[in-house]
């Protein structure tokens, strides 16, 4: 009885997060919410690529282009994601500004549609992609960037006004 | 206080008085100002009152009791405090200016005036003409409480008060406006909200300079977060009082204005507009799922329209399983401009249902959905499609549950079509980028108006997506910088 007591929700106690875990599940879940995103796009024909670009280079059985696949890559986009949204806090965190977080996100497209472009054959190459695609897989880039360094820097100025704060008043 | 010495004390002789009355505020030229003149131990003693602002029975006591004074007391120089004792009545205040008279008289308490004296005792006897408190038009719920605001301050306050009797728990009061001198109050809890939020508002609202706030909290509102042509709702509205205090405890700011029925609550986002009292009246199972319909409505209200158009565009990009959508029959008008039409006819219904009365909406009712509806498909002026996709946006502006927001996104929804339109798919994907962008740019008291989800906060963001047991949301929302952020006592578990 009381082991289950302890389970139900309203006796827990929440606990203010650590900014690196944040930072971990702001990660994940902007891979997942995006990535999503993109294979709705995807379904309605507004690009060519699907989240299962990501397990292209790997040689693995067909289930990789059924759903299984799909839901496999958008995971795996996610785990990716944390990668890419460690690397901002660890450069770019100090920067409290959307355009940043745009311009990252950007990058991260050119990085992945232009320089790597060889390694996905399933893509043609970054000048023969049709416009539609270009701009919808852009724009999803761009708002996962924003998603990303907004909320990031965001947190990081956050923090530091709740420092100071601590500071001014030591009481609790 | 230097200012008090700059004004006219009140002169000693009673028929100066009379004239500063009659050349200042017009006494005797309107007939809602009097003076009710006795003689009270040979001395003369005046009453100044408007009348339908103050209460005749708790008057009528006072002048009994004075009279009575004529009876019971021998001549004597100490009128003054005969009088103040004898005034049946817990709210007495001495003034000394006559400024401060003529503010009391046309507040609607009395200022008793005894010769020779001075000093004025301002009695407050106000009765405002209002209603007693009913449930809300715009947030109904099935079970829970239904006094909402009224346009009387004080009951408002009062009704605050009612639900959060903390000793922590402040109104501050002010007033604004050169003529109209509005009651605004300042409501918090001081131990949770945050001390620069109200030290921001304040200034603000001290720096207002108008002549009247006739439309109250709506004239504040401008002036507090000056949004300009921006469509989208930067304050709450609520007039519901159980709703006012979940709020104040959660580390808000509310300003109550007199004379409205609304409270602002400050600091708010996008997603604050879309939570309803229901959700917190069912269990947080049926809360969810409530909230869940109710964003695909609001979904529905902003983004159908132009994707479905942008299929008509392009029928090419509907994928297989749902290649049946798109109109059948030929049109005699571009879906546009269809599409434009029927929107703007359900605005029509919407504008003449506001002020329509209603044993006439009935007649519309039936004029707009008989008539309208199914004739203009069969004389071929739009087609089904057009009908079902714009009643369906229709009804989930509808289910938005703040008003201001289910007009923005309305203007939203336009914008959208527009550059659909011009650019079909980059059009829409740059159209619902743009949107998000601006959105998320937007920023109303220093907060993000996008937050949670834009800047992300993963646990307030999971209880915008899930309605949580009360029991366990045991945080205050960070983004109102609460100094206490626990809102139950942390047992050690």
């Amino acid at each position: 009885m009381e082991e289950n007591q302890k389970r139900l929700e309203q006796n827990k106690h929440e606990k203010p997060m650590s900014f690196i875990s944040m930072v971990v599940i702001t990660g994940l879940v902007g891979g997942i919410v995006w990535s999503s995103l993109a294979l709705l796009a995807y379904f309605f024909n507004f690009t060519e690529v699907r989240p299962n670009l990501i397990l292209e280079p790997w040689a693995l059985g067909d289930w990789k282009k059924g759903w299984i696949g799909t839901v496999f890559s958008i995971l795996a986009i996610g785990v990716l994601s944390i990668g890419a949204s460690l690397l901002y806090y660890a450069v770019l965190r100090r920067f409290n500004n959307m355009w940043v977080g745009m311009a990252y996100g950007i990058g991260l497209f050119l990085l992945v549609f232009y320089v790597l472009n060889p390694i996905f054959p399933g893509i043609e190459s970054f000048w023969k992609l049709s416009r539609n695609t270009l701009i919808t897989t852009a724009c999803i880039y761009l708002l996962y960037g924003v998603f990303i360094g907004y909320s990031i820097s965001f947190e990081e100025a956050e923090r530091n006004v709740r420092e100071e704060e601590a500071k001014e008043s030591p009481v609790s | 206080m230097s200012k008090t010495q700059n004004k006219l004390p009140i002169p000693e002789s009673l028929s100066e008085v009379e004239s500063y009355m009659k050349n200042r505020i017009g006494l005797e030229d309107s007939f809602d100002l009097g003076v009710r003149k006795l003689k009270i131990l040979k001395k003369n003693v005046h009453f100044y009152y408007v009348n339908g602002l103050c209460d005749t029975s708790p008057i009528v006591q006072i002048v009994k009791e004075l009279v009575g004074i004529n009876n019971s007391e021998k001549l004597s120089l100490q009128l003054q405090s005969i009088v103040e004792n004898r005034i049946v009545h817990q709210s007495v205040e001495q003034v000394k200016t006559m400024d401060e008279v003529v503010d009391q008289v046309l507040s609607g308490l009395i200022v008793v005036l005894v010769e020779g004296e001075g000093i004025g005792l301002v009695v407050d006897v106000r009765s405002y003409p209002g209603r007693q408190p009913q449930e809300p038009d715009t947030e109904k719920v099935v079970r829970g409480s239904r006094d909402g605001f009224v346009e009387n301050i004080i009951v408002n306050t009062a009704l605050t008060r009612r639900r959060i009797r903390d000793e922590r728990l402040r109104f501050e009061i002010m007033k604004v406006g050169e003529r109209s001198k509005t009651d605004i109050a300042l409501g918090y809890i001081k131990d949770v909200a945050n001390p620069d939020l109200i030290k921001v508002i304040k200034k603000e609202l001290e720096a207002i300079e108008i002549d009247g706030l006739a439309m109250a909290d709506k004239t504040v509102e401008e002036f507090l977060v000056k949004q300009g042509y921006n469509p989208f709702p930067l304050v709450r509205y609520t007039e519901r009082a159980d709703v006012a205090a979940t709020h104040l405890l959660e580390g808000h700011v509310l300003i109550y204005v007199d004379t409205s029925p609304s409270v602002i609550i400050t600091p708010t986002t996008y997603f604050h507009h879309l939570q309803h009292a229901e959700e917190y009246r069912q269990s947080p199972g049926v809360g969810t799922l409530v909230r869940w319909i109710r964003f695909l409505g609001v979904a529905a209200s902003l983004i159908l329209l132009p994707l479905w158009y942008l299929f008509v565009q392009n029928p090419d990009l509907l994928p297989e399983a749902l290649s049946f959508i798109g109109p059948n029959d030929k049109s005699n008008i571009p879906v546009l401009l269809q599409i434009f039409m029927a929107d703007i006819g359900i605005e029509f219904l919407r504008l003449a249902a506001i002020h329509t009365p209603t044993p006439l909406s009935t007649a519309m009712g039936l004029i707009a959905a008989v008539l309208i509806g199914q004739i203009a498909i069969d004389v071929g002026l739009f087609v089904p499609e057009v009908i079902l996709y714009v009643a369906l946006a229709a009804i989930g502006t509808y289910a938005t549950p703040s008003y201001e927001l289910s007009m923005a996104n309305k203007i939203g929804r336009l914008f959208l079509l527009i550059t659909t339109a011009a650019f079909h798919v980059p059009g829409f994907v740059i159209g619902m980028t743009a949107w998000i962008l601006l959105l998320a740019g937007i920023r109303s008291l220093n907060t993000p108006y996008l937050w949670p989800f834009l800047p992300f906060a993963p646990k307030a963001c999971m209880q915008i997506l899930v309605r949580r047991a009360v029991p366990g949301s045991t945080i205050r929302p960070s983004i109102v910088h609460a100094r206490n952020r626990q809102r139950q006592p942390a047992k050690n578990g």
